[in-house]
């Protein structure tokens, strides 16, 4: 630190434009200020505590003293904490749990989201809601254990619910996780017979229920795709005629432009004696040689 | 306007109180998530590039620097990993950092150098405590604990050598003496998280606050019950907010919502400039003491930007 840079090597910068200035706008509210460095200005009032270092343990309890009664958002890194302890290996690097909560998130932009959204209601409370109180612990496991047509009513999680309940019936009391107390009697063999075959017969019934669904989807799947293919020609028709059309193409008439009718030659027969009338769709472009070798013929004899 | 590509995501940028054309930026790798960090020292040549004079590498991201007020080439830098580093820019980056202070349990937030005495400093921390240092020892002076969230910033009075203030997750911004053991006001400012507080230079009872709600507050420590003004204007999260150094009313913030915006607090339209140049969150900004409506700032797309007020920073 003694060798100076090259320039104005100073140990006290420029001064600063409001120390130029005039003074403050009132008297301020504050004690006048101690002369001598810092250090024994704290020293001198008695508050030095040096290198104290304030651990996570005694934060919590020593700090608030605050006279503001705030909820305070929960920390980033706690909630990861309680994330990876449960989880396990996932919170190893302490700089990717500290750093992501709140250096990007959580410190700023994201404290909105940190405190508000993402931090108390949804994530926290939600995820450990969902997972450990809800879902697992009690909602599907305990009570589906505790009565055995519980377990299939609440089974939100669909077909395999019956499989578990099934396998779990006979020895559901003797479940660690059973809230009811002490454990009863065992079961008889035809009451442990009568819940198997109740497991048999709601297994059978579910699949039988897959099956059918799967057979309805699948029907409706292939009528959907006809009635598509059906519903495209249609329109494929309609639009290559559309293009044609304005391409200018001579597409093939639908009605003769020169029909018998229409012909003044002799040949000429309307009314309902002629077999086609004025549809002629597949006969008319042969009728048309026909009318003009009459018209030879018909010229020639006159 | 000069421009200098950082390889790490911008946290902070400073005028040096010495040189007209040096700045220190504070970055960190990968949005200061995970990985590294980079002190620059950066150097502004006339009409021409920024040239980087040294940076110092670090093992966690850098979140803020600031420059000594009693030697010129003294930079303190705050440590993701809670500590706090002394580098000296005439020693080669073999040589540094000189001092590493170690005592805060999490990232230090911020730092901010006394400029009345000039011997002391402030290091604001997510383990909730501010803690006040000397350049000549080893150890914190003290340690100042009464927030109960993340402290964000602390900021000393530029006309007090004993009062500054913090701003914390808690809500609200406390302002200290160091003589005394507690906190001597608490500014119940927000109703969201406080991001940034800073003194006025020309009023030394003039505080504003910047918070997540998007606002920026000005209060009077003697009056705290009302805000003088109240400064709306930001899409997001105001990151940080200056006084001018030159202007008693004038004042810099930016913001997560890629702007950095001036202000004046005492006229009607407060909001006097607005700069959109950044093409991610603006997490540094500072005006120079020394050359008057000279402006930098800092952000998440790797860009530091210097510019005059009044420019178009983009401007080649």
């Amino acid at each position: 630190m003694e060798n100076g840079p090259p320039q104005p090597s100073g140990n006290s910068p420029p001064p600063k434009p409001w120390e130029r200035a005039g003074s403050s706008s009132g008297p301020a509210p504050f004690k006048p200020p101690s002369a001598g460095s810092t250090s024994d200005v704290v020293e001198a009032s008695g508050t030095a505590r040096p290198g104290e270092i304030v651990s996570t343990a005694n934060r919590n309890t020593a700090v608030n003293n605050s006279t503001l009664a705030r909820p305070v958002p929960t920390r980033p890194w706690e909630q990861q904490q309680t994330y990876g302890s449960s989880y396990g290996g996932y919170n190893t690097g302490m700089n990717y749990n500290s750093g992501y909560g709140v250096g990007t998130y959580g410190g700023g932009y994201g404290s909105t989201y940190g405190s508000g959204l993402y931090g108390n209601s949804m994530y926290r409370g939600g995820y450990g809601g969902l997972a450990g109180g809800g879902m697992y612990g009690g909602g599907m496991y305990n009570s589906g254990l505790g009565g055995s047509m519980g377990g299939y009513g609440m089974g939100g999680m669909g077909g395999m619910g019956g499989m578990g309940g099934m396998g779990m019936g006979p020895f559901g009391d003797q479940d660690p996780n059973n809230p009811y107390g002490a454990p009863s009697s065992p079961p008889s063999f035809w009451v442990s017979f009568m819940h198997v075959m109740q497991g048999v017969v709601t297994f059978f019934g579910r699949v039988a229920m897959l099956i059918d669904q799967n057979t309805q989807a699948f029907h409706m799947f292939m009528s959907a795709l006809l009635q598509l293919f059906d519903r495209s020609g249609l329109l494929y028709g309609e639009l290559a005629r559309f293009v044609l059309r304005l391409l200018g193409v001579k597409t093939k008439p639908k009605i003769h432009p020169l029909g018998p009718n229409a012909h003044p030659g002799p040949n000429a027969l309307p009314g309902p004696n002629q077999p086609h009338g004025n549809q002629h769709f597949i006969e008319g472009p042969k009728a048309a040689p026909g009318a003009a070798w009459n018209d030879v013929w018909g010229d020639n004899a006159q | 306007m000069p421009v200098f590509k950082t390889p790490f995501n911008g946290y902070s940028v400073k005028f040096s109180p010495f040189y007209e054309n040096q700045l220190a930026v504070a970055t960190a790798q990968n949005f200061g998530i995970l990985g590294n960090g980079r002190v620059h020292i950066l150097q502004l040549t006339p009409n021409g590039p920024i040239s980087e004079l040294a940076a110092f590498d670090t093992a966690d991201g850098v979140y803020d620097v600031c420059w000594s007020e009693a030697h010129d080439s003294l930079v303190i830098a705050a440590s993701g990993d809670g500590s706090v580093k002394l580098y000296d820019l005439s020693l080669p980056p073999t040589n540094n950092p000189i001092r590493s202070f170690k005592e805060h349990t999490r990232e230090v937030h911020s730092v901010d150098y006394n400029t009345v005495r000039k011997d002391s400093f402030l290091s604001a921390s997510w383990d909730d405590t501010v803690k006040l240092w000397t350049v000549d020892r080893n150890a914190s002076v003290r340690t100042f604990k009464e927030h109960a969230y993340c402290v964000y910033s602390a900021a000393w009075n530029p006309r007090h050598a004993d009062i500054f203030a913090s701003a914390s997750g808690d809500c609200t911004t406390r302002i200290w003496d160091v003589r005394e053991p507690g906190s001597t006001m608490i500014l119940p400012a927000h109703d969201f998280e406080i991001l940034a507080c800073d003194w006025n230079k020309y009023d030394d009872c003039i505080i504003a606050t910047a918070s997540v709600d998007k606002s920026i507050k000005v209060w009077d420590v003697r009056n705290y019950r009302v805000p003088i003004a109240v400064l709306n204007g930001h899409g997001y999260a105001v990151r940080k907010v200056r006084f001018s150094p030159h202007r008693a009313s004038a004042m810099v913030s930016c913001s997560y919502d890629m702007t950095v915006c001036m202000w004046d607090y005492m006229v009607e339209d407060a909001l006097i400039g607005r700069y959109d140049h950044h093409t991610e969150f603006a997490v540094g900004v500072d005006m120079s003491v020394l050359v008057e409506g000279l402006l930098a700032s800092t952000g998440w797309d790797e860009l530091v930007y210097v510019w005059q007020h009044g420019m178009d920073p983009r401007a080649p």
